[in-house]
C-alpha cells in the first residue's frame, strides 16, 4: 500500500556545503528535511521506493535506459567523502519490475548498477530510525532523449497501481529539483518563478498540469528533473501538496513537499 | 541553417563524434582514481584517452563552452572541472 509521498531536493550543497552557500538557507532546508524524516517515522512505510534521475554515474553511454529498477539485495555508492551502501527490499523491487513490464512498461533492472547521489542525497537527511530498505527507481533526466512527461506520468500511473496492490507499507519519494542549470551559462539564473506558480499549482491539487509539460518547456526553466515528480504524481493523482520549504538560492530552487494521502482502507 | 528546438536546449544529444572526450570526463567526474591520475599527467592520460589535439587543448584549459560546442555534456564538464579543482585544493568545505 502506498502510506506517503514526498519530493526533496538533492543538491550536493547541502550535503556538502563550500563557502559559496548560504549556510542558513541550507541549514532551513535540513529542517525541512527532518519534518519528511519525523513524518516517515509516523507513516511507518515498510519501504522507500526512491524516485531519482541519476546524474550519468551508474549509466553512462555505453546504455542509457529512460526507466530503470533496482532488484539486487543492497546498493552502494560513493559521492566525495561519503560511502553509502543500502539495503534493497527485493520482493517489492521484483514485483515492480514484473508488473510494470506485464502493464507494458520495458523496464531496464539492474542488480549490480551504483547508487547515484541523487539517490543518496535525501536518503542521508529523511532515512528514517530504524533504517528501510529501499527501492530506487530511476528515470533517465540527463541523457536526451529523456522520456517524455506524460511517459513518466504514466509510469507513476501503473508504479502507483501496483504499490497499492501490495502488502508492504511503502513511502514514494522523488528525489531532484526546482529550476537549476548545472554546468551551463545559466546557472546562476533558475526560474525561480516557474517554480512558484508550479508550487501554487500543486498545492491547488492540480499536478496534471505539470504531467502536460513538454520535455522542451522542462529543459528552458531548468526543470528536466521534474520527471521524477511527474512520476510519483502519476501515483498520487489529484493529492494537494503541501509545501515544507521553498528556498531558492543562487542557483537552485530547493524545494521540499509533501502529499499527503488518504489512509488506505 | 538556424538551431532547432532540440539544438537551443541546455542539454542535448551527446554526439557520437564527442564520445571519448565525454567518456574522460565521467571518469574524471566518477572514478577518483583516474581523477588523481589526470591531475598529476593530464597529457598521458588525454593520449590515452584518444582524444583528439583539439579536443586535448579545450581540456587543458577546462573551457566549457568549447568542449560542449563538441558535444560534451554541460554537467559532466561541470562535474569533471569540480572534482579537479577540489582534488587541487581542498578548500573550506562543511560536510553534513
Amino acid at each position: 500500500m502506498l502510506v506517503g509521498a514526498f519530493a526533496v531536493a538533492h543538491t550536493p550543497q547541502l550535503l556538502i556545503r563550500p563557502a559559496t552557500e548560504d549556510r542558513e538557507l541550507v541549514l532551513r532546508v535540513h529542517a525541512a528535511m527532518r519534518r519528511v524524516k519525523a513524518r516517515l517515522e509516523a507513516l511507518r512505510p515498510d519501504v522507500l521506493a526512491v524516485i531519482a534521475g541519476d546524474h550519468v554515474e551508474a549509466f553512462f553511454l555505453d546504455a542509457v535506459p529512460a526507466l530503470a529498477v533496482y532488484v539486487g539485495r543492497e546498493c552502494a555508492g560513493t559521492f566525495g567523502p561519503y560511502r553509502y551502501r543500502v539495503d534493497v527490499h527485493e520482493p517489492l523491487a521484483r514485483a515492480i519490475v514484473e508488473q510494470g513490464i506485464e502493464r507494458g512498461f520495458d523496464l531496464l533492472y539492474t542488480q549490480d548498477a551504483p547508487l547515484d547521489y541523487a539517490f543518496y542525497v535525501p536518503l542521508h537527511f529523511v532515512m528514517p530510525e530504524p533504517p528501510r530498505p529501499i527501492v530506487p527507481l530511476h528515470v533517465n533526466v540527463y541523457l536526451p532523449p529523456q522520456p517524455t512527461p506524460a511517459r513518466c506520468h504514466a509510469w507513476g500511473q501503473a508504479l502507483g497501481e501496483i504499490l497499492r496492490a501490495r502488502p508492504e507499507r511503502v513511502a514514494l519519494i522523488a528525489s531532484g529539483g526546482m529550476s537549476h542549470f548545472p554546468g551551463t551559462d545559466r546557472y546562476a539564473s533558475p526560474d525561480f518563478e516557474y517554480d512558484r506558480g508550479l508550487l501554487e499549482a500543486l498545492a491547488g491539487g492540480r499536478g496534471r498540469e505539470l504531467a502536460r509539460a513538454t520535455g522542451e518547456e522542462l529543459d528552458k526553466r531548468g526543470n528536466i528533473e521534474l520527471r521524477t515528480w511527474i512520476t510519483l504524481l502519476g501515483a498520487v493523482g489529484d493529492a494537494r501538496a503541501q509545501v515544507y520549504c521553498y528556498e531558492p538560492s543562487w542557483h537552485h530552487g530547493n524545494a521540499v513537499v509533501e502529499w499527503p494521502l488518504e489512509a488506505p482502507a | 541553417m538556424s538551431p532547432g528546438p532540440a539544438e537551443a536546449a541546455h542539454y542535448r544529444f551527446p554526439p557520437a563524434s564527442a564520445y571519448a572526450l565525454n567518456r574522460c570526463l565521467y571518469a574524471i567526474k566518477s572514478d577518483r582514481v583516474f581523477a588523481e591520475r589526470f591531475l598529476a599527467d593530464a597529457e598521458t592520460v588525454m593520449a590515452e584517452q584518444g582524444l583528439s589535439e583539439d579536443e586535448r587543448a579545450d581540456l587543458r584549459r577546462m573551457d566549457r563552452d568549447a568542449l560542449v560546442a563538441r558535444g560534451a555534456h554541460p554537467y559532466l564538464v561541470f562535474m569533471a572541472g569540480l572534482r579537479l579543482a577540489t582534488l587541487a585544493e581542498p578548500g573550506s568545505l562543511e560536510y553534513f
